[in-house]
């Protein structure tokens, strides 16, 4: 029986395999490139001092544009089986793939940590107690919140609640691809519920941490939910390029098929709508409250030539894509939908900087190149980090009792 | 077709384990299409029984306790609350936010469950969207009276006053209320309706006498169920819940702006637009629940509003409850960590001032007493989720209440700090409110159909056909073997 | 309406219903998916099902087109979008601007939940009503309700229809096709019969209702266009006469019997600098309260709580009320608070020439032309200004100057209205300089430029 669930076709294209070694220096390649940028070629115009402190924001930004992805996916992988769906079966591999690329990003994280303790106050200015100025500051480290023993000890705190609560789904997950046993199933179903909360509280708390300290005199109650936000857009933008380009290899045929796009299409295009939700709540409330310590942090990024980014966000990030995915058409147009997945990546990348990046100072040319070689460098550290897991493993749960369903179910609507 | 409907056992029909691979059937006892349609209709078509007259009865006195109370308020002015300096924003917007915020599961379970094709929500959505509807009301309610002249109400609306020639202030949180709240109840009512047309062109050909069969002909429009017609009507239903998934959101944001673009510490938080549409969810869906399982119990409607539609219900009360303490939880933490001494004290004083019993209530009622649902044995004991919803709803309740007046109590200048008391009005016009939402919502179990007949059966029809498909695939899955289980250690 | 719901006679003559088509009832959908595949693939395209709730595939296996609402939907969001911004814009940016906590007119931030709103608002409501726009509802006669059998649409049967308009349609051909499909029943539909206009007392009772409804808005009409003699209705009576006090009454409440309550003693407003600051009182307020009260001199710290006192309050008369006449003794500043400069002394000079001069003299001997003109009418009367230079008030303080200036004194009336603090002090200033110049001696002119006073100016000589 010649059957069109062909195990040949759920497993990584060989061409990839070979791929692992050349993005990761590619990778590496231009992360040198894009320090280089930063901190040596800076010209006249800037002392060494501002251009480590470039570069340190911009390694972090684009840190976080690959590390909100992972962590969408793990989300991702948890309210699944909250959820109890069926649908999302034959990408959910994809996904763990993703989430399980957690314990590299986690090394991709030392540098920041070294960085605080070789005591540079870039990017986290708090780390110098004796530079800094406001008393706001001094106040937040004389509590013992803001110093480098204890961000470290938080970072490998959330670093290890994550990636035990990615192997733990993976794990259930490879075990019921050799037996079929429903029971890890269940196992997964009954941890997701307690583990969505640990994931809610990491997650907000590592943006407090990571992001939000930067300019550790401002305070936003929202601001977990924004990153969180900003990467569920890029895990499903993510998600739909990795399958478009393993369909395009000929992989995952009879598996991924339009109404998977199609939905991961509507919850990018729900997330694209989430983060504007989420951006502009907090813009009002700080428009509108108009309070000095709240509002310095938009003034940062309002200036300096960052506003042209700040501004742009608005169109980028959410007018021109929420006009792009409106329609089903083009939600299940495959062209269409890669677009529109390219597209939501590199806003998410551009979003990032824009969270992180005005703190470094004015932007010119050289250093932004810098910064882009940069984000492009992590993206192939990730795409090979990714390529590394998916390497032994099929890319479809084959003996998951909810695949059936996955494979024969409909959007009839929307 | 009648036996059906009454033999109910509930430990034979457990429907609430969903075994990965095999849904689990969203309505129990053997359902054919005419089963379904008549134990909905019969909920109408027979005598209601005596439980419901005397509920009826005591729903509409309080109701028309309220209304002279109203009339009382409009005839001797808001002195007769207790709203008084610093907290003139007392149990007049605790009870709207309220209202509100229990609006919201209605148009959530049709609008948002819909678009995650959640179909448990066919048995669920007519009553939460009714239930939704008269919430508004009673919500509406308040801001109307608390504006002092109350038959003055309408120049909150842009029209062109021809003696005044002004125009409403649009940077105003107040005025966007009245636009979210209107365009909340107005498209919740006719999504409510919409929902109906169908249904109540059944009630309109089972209905025995040509005045029954009169005013539902007219109310459903003359649906002839044409195929032509469902297709545009699905069209429609689904834009709608596309549209009303977004307006729940927007709602208890804009709600959440009335205080959160204020200076006033304890209101003053980026958080607040998520956090109470969380809370609002929250709150909804205990409203759900504290009428739903009279409901079922007294209309004998156990198997199409199952044990299962309960237990989610409550996991979503878990989930949004424990979302709410979250918001608790990292306000607090924002207070320390923002080293600002007026953030710091009003958290301080939320917890250990003058109002620490509301404040220690909310707590319990709303992260605690949902905890309970964590355990499977609480969410399918319909006493047990009983009481706790109603744990929730009081608990919701006073988290407006300490938001509101810790706040307001005790802002900036100690000098004007004071202790807010409400007198008798406050509370028999909260409970009289009660009594307009009963009174209407035991109407529409009366006169209107409870459960959505058309989308029920719809689902049956939907879930044998893809259990078929299911079927077919499976057979043809079986027999693989993935190639790299054999090194996956 | 269908037969059933009133059965009013009719006047026309009855005449055979006429058949609109054929009507096959099944037993559930796949019957009537099945058959519906058929008749489509006869090429029938004016078909119809009735189902009790949507069935999945129908509209391939009819052949029914997707339908345009979504399309129709979108341009109502955006009407709603760009009625709100311009709505907005032009209430709040143009026709009514007014400041609210500093924030911009026009489009702003503020300006999205409504904006939001309304799209949802415009976009819901042509949802509903697109869909029965494009279903032709509410249509309360169809030739299907002729049926009994019928009823059964809404409930568990499924009715496939081909209508007779169909350009294929053929009695016969039809109902052999759907007679060869297991459908439970097969029936002509009947034309419905009964009369498609409303009866007569239907629309007279609606007409009586719609008009009985214009009454009230009428009422309002008249009475907000026409005039009345009549006093207003006092509905809310204790609105219209609320119980409480205006500012001139009195009251039985306090012993003083003024309902306007004086400030309590030692009460600084905020923002009324000219009760505090020497600049505007020519004193120093905060070294009053170093005076003795036992020298029959009461001065509290505020001058005007003085004043008050000074009215003679009957709750709390003032024991040492200064004697009439006698000034009160005030740290008056020993020197000018603003910069003896030229502009300074021809701001002076030039308000001293408005407002003092009538009475005092452009040289301040006090010969000015009002004075010497009452003086010759009024003779004895008349309290003649005193002159500049007399040597009690060239010894006075410059702030005692200023306070004479700001308060009035004997018959001079209080200036503080008319001139600005700092043009007084100019005025002080100016004073001092005439009284200087006027009691000068050679001394005082340098030694270069006193050869040139050996020649009278020449304005002094004519």
């Amino acid at each position: 029986m010649s059957s069109k669930y062909d195990l040949e076709t759920i497993e990584l294209p060989a061409k990839w395999k070979s791929l692992k070694p050349i993005f990761f220096a590619v990778g590496l390649i231009l992360l040198a490139g894009g320090a280089f940028l930063s901190l040596f070629a800076r010209g006249a115009e800037g002392s060494t001092d501002s251009a480590f402190k470039f570069f340190m924001h911009s390694y972090l930004a684009n840190f976080m544009f690959v590390m909100t992805i992972a962590l969408g996916a793990l989300f991702f992988i948890l309210i699944q089986f909250v959820s109890r769906a069926g649908w999302s079966t034959s990408i959910r591999r994809i996904a763990e793939l993703i989430m399980t690329t957690i314990p590299f990003l986690a090394l991709m994280f030392i540098p920041i940590i070294a960085i605080l303790f070789a005591n540079y106050n870039a990017p986290y200015e708090w780390n110098v107690p004796a530079e800094v100025h406001s008393s706001v500051v001094k106040a937040k480290i004389d509590i013992g919140y803001l110093t480098k023993e204890w961000f470290s000890i938080r970072a490998v705190s959330y670093f290890v609640l994550w990636i035990a609560m990615a192997f733990y789904f993976f794990g259930h997950s490879r075990k019921q691809d050799e037996t079929g046993d429903i029971e890890h199933s269940l196992a997964r179903q009954k941890w997701a519920g307690p583990c969505i909360m640990v994931f809610a509280l990491s997650v907000s708390f590592a943006a407090f941490d990571w992001v939000m300290s930067i300019d550790a005199d401002w305070f936003s109650t929202i601001f977990g939910v924004y990153v969180f936000a900003a990467g569920m857009m890029a895990f499903f933008a993510t998600t739909i390029l990795i399958s478009m380009a393993l369909q395009n290899a000929g992989k995952l045929q009879a598996f991924v098929n339009v109404e998977h796009f199609h939905d991961m299409g509507k919850f990018m295009f729900g997330f694209i709508m989430f983060w504007s939700y989420i951006a502009f709540s907090q813009l009002l409330l700080y428009w509108y409250g108009n309070i000095p310590e709240e509002t310095f942090w938009y003034q940062v990024r309002l200036k300096d030539g960052w506003q042209y980014l700040a501004y742009a966000l608005i169109p980028l990030h959410f007018a021109i894509p929420f006009l792009g995915t409106l329609s089903r058409h083009v939600r299940r147009h495959r062209l269409g939908l890669t677009f529109w997945a390219a597209w939501a990546i590199a806003v998410h990348w551009l979003d990032m900087t824009f969270l992180v990046m005005p703190n470094a100072g004015a932007p010119s040319l050289v250093p932004i190149l810098g910064h882009l070689l940069g984000g492009l460098g992590m993206l192939f550290v990730f795409l090979s980090f990714f390529l590394v897991r998916a390497s032994n493993v099929p890319l479809v749960p084959m003996k998951d009792p909810r695949l059936p369903e996955a494979l024969t179910y409909a959007n009839p609507l929307l | 077709m009648a036996s059906i409907t009454s033999s109910y056992n509930p430990r034979e029909i457990d429907n609430t384990e969903d075994m990965p691979g095999r849904r689990a059937p969203l309505i129990t006892g053997n359902q054919t299409y005419t089963s379904v349609t008549d134990m909905v209709c019969r909920v109408a078509e027979d005598p209601q029984p005596r439980l419901w007259w005397i509920l009826f009865g005591m729903a509409s006195l309080t109701a028309s306790m309220f209304l002279m109370l109203i009339g009382f308020l409009i005839y001797k002015g808001v002195g007769i609350w207790g709203n008084s300096s610093p907290v003139f924003w007392a149990w007049p917007i605790v009870n709207f936010v309220f209202w509100v915020g229990i609006g919201h599961a209605g148009t959530l379970i049709s609008a948002i469950l819909f678009l995650f094709r959640q179909n448990w929500r066919t048995s669920i959505n007519r009553a939460a969207e009714a239930m939704t509807i008269f919430a508004v009301i009673c919500a509406g309610i308040y801001p109307g009276i608390h504006v002092g002249r109350a038959w003055l109400a309408f120049w909150l609306l842009p029209y062109p006053s021809l003696n005044l020639w002004m125009w409403p202030q649009f940077r105003s949180p107040l005025l966007w209320d009245v636009f979210a709240v209107g365009t909340y109840a107005s498209t919740s009512l006719v999504f409510w309706y919409m929902g109906m047309i169908p249904d109540l062109a059944t009630y309109r050909d089972r209905s025995k006498t040509p005045l029954r069969r009169f005013i539902y002909g007219l109310l459903c429009l003359g649906w002839t169920g044409s195929s032509r017609h469902w297709l545009v009507y699905e069209k429609a239903y689904t834009l709608l819940a596309a549209l009303a998934a977004p307006l729940v959101l927007s709602v208890h944001t804009v709600v959440s702006f009335d205080f959160a673009v204020s200076q006033l510490p304890g209101w003053h938080t980026t958080i607040f637009p998520p956090y109470f549409v969380a809370g609002a969810i929250f709150s909804g869906f205990a409203m759900v629940v504290t009428l739903l399982v009279p409901m079922r119990a007294i209309y004998k409607l156990e198997n199409l509003i199952t044990l299962r539609h309960l237990d989610n219900m409550n996991k979503i009360i878990l989930a949004t409850g424990s979302l709410v303490g979250l918001a608790y939880g990292t306000e607090f933490f924002m207070a320390w960590y923002s080293q600002n001494q007026y953030e710091s004290f009003t958290f301080i004083n939320r917890a250990f001032g003058p109002y620490w019993w509301a404040y220690w209530i909310m707590v319990t009622c709303n992260v605690i007493s949902p905890q309970l649902f964590w355990f499977k044995w609480m969410r399918t004991n319909v006493v047990a989720m009983w009481v706790v919803s109603i744990f929730v709803n009081i608990g919701m309740w006073f988290e407006r209440f300490v938001i509101t007046v810790t706040s307001l109590s005790r802002d900036f200048l100690p000098s004007s700090w004071g202790y807010y008391r409400p007198t008798l009005f406050d509370g028999l016009m909260f409970f009289g409110s009660f009594g307009v939402f009963m009174t209407l919502f035991l109407l529409f179990c009366r006169y209107l159909p409870t459960i959505a007949i058309s989308e029920v059966k719809g689902v049956m029809s939907l879930s044998d056909h893809a259990s078929h498909l299911e079927a077919e695939v499976l057979a043809e899955l079986q027999g693989k073997e993935p190639k790299h289980v054999g090194h996956a250690h | 309406m269908n037969n059933n719901d009133h059965n009013v006679k009719s006047n026309k003559e009855p005449r055979p219903p006429k058949a609109c088509g054929w009507m096959a009832e099944f037993e559930n959908e796949h019957d009537l998916l099945h058959a519906a595949e058929k008749v489509r693939d006869a090429g029938y395209t004016k078909t119809d099902a009735f189902t009790p709730f949507p069935v999945h595939g129908i509209d391939h296996a009819l052949g029914i087109k997707p339908t345009i609402l979504p399309f129709i939907v979108l341009c109502a969001g955006l009407t709603g979008l760009c009625t709100a911004l311009l709505m907005q814009w032009w209430m709040n940016g143009v026709d009514y601007k007014y400041i609210i906590s500093g924030k911009p007119f026009g489009i702003t931030p503020a300006s999205i939940p409504v904006s939001f709103e309304l799209t949802i608002l415009f976009s819901a409501f042509t949802s509903v009503l697109g869909m029965l726009a494009l279903n032709g509802l509410p249509r309360f006669s169809n030739p299907v309700f002729t049926n009994a059998k019928f009823d059964r649409a809404t409930n568990d049967r499924f009715f496939l229809y081909v209508d007779a308009t169909d350009k294929y349609y053929n009695r016969e051909s039809v109902k052999e096709l759907l007679s060869s499909v297991h459908a439970n029943s097969l029936d002509e539909v009947m034309e419905d019969s009964t009369p498609s206009e409303l009866p007569r007392s239907i629309l007279l009772g609606a007409l009586l209702i719609v008009l009985a409804g214009l009454i009230p808005a009428a009422i309002v009409l008249n009475m907000r266009a026409s005039f009345s003699d009549l006093p207003r209705w006092h509905v809310f009576f204790d609105m219209d006469f609320q119980p409480k006090k205006k500012p001139q009454q009195t009251t039985t409440i306090f012993k003083d019997g003024r309902t306007m309550r004086p400030q309590v003693p030692g009460t600084i407003s905020r923002g009324q600098l000219d009760q505090q600051d020497p600049f505007y009182l020519g004193y120093d307020p905060m070294k009053v309260t170093s005076i003795d009260t036992e020298k029959q001199i009461y001065v509290s710290t505020v001058d005007s709580v003085a004043n008050l006192s000074a009215l003679g309050s009957v709750a709390q008369p003032p024991a040492g009320t200064p004697a009439a006449g006698a000034a009160p003794v005030l740290p008056f500043l020993e020197k000018l608070p603003i910069e003896a400069n030229e502009e300074n002394i021809k701001l002076g000079k030039a308000k001293y020439e408005i407002y003092c001069s009538a009475c005092h003299g452009y040289s301040g001997y006090g010969d000015g032309l009002v004075s010497k003109r009452a003086a010759s009418l009024a003779q004895d009367t008349w309290t003649p200004p005193s002159s500049l230079h007399l040597d009690r008030i060239q010894k006075q303080p410059v702030g005692q100057i200023f306070h004479t200036i700001s308060k009035g004194q004997g018959k001079m009336a209080s200036y503080a209205s008319s001139i600005t603090p700092k043009e007084r002090w100019s005025i002080v200033l100016y004073v001092r300089a005439l009284q200087r110049s006027r009691n000068a001696n050679i001394d005082d002119v340098p030694v270069d430029q006193r050869g040139s006073l050996t020649d009278p100016v020449p304005s002094q000589t004519k």
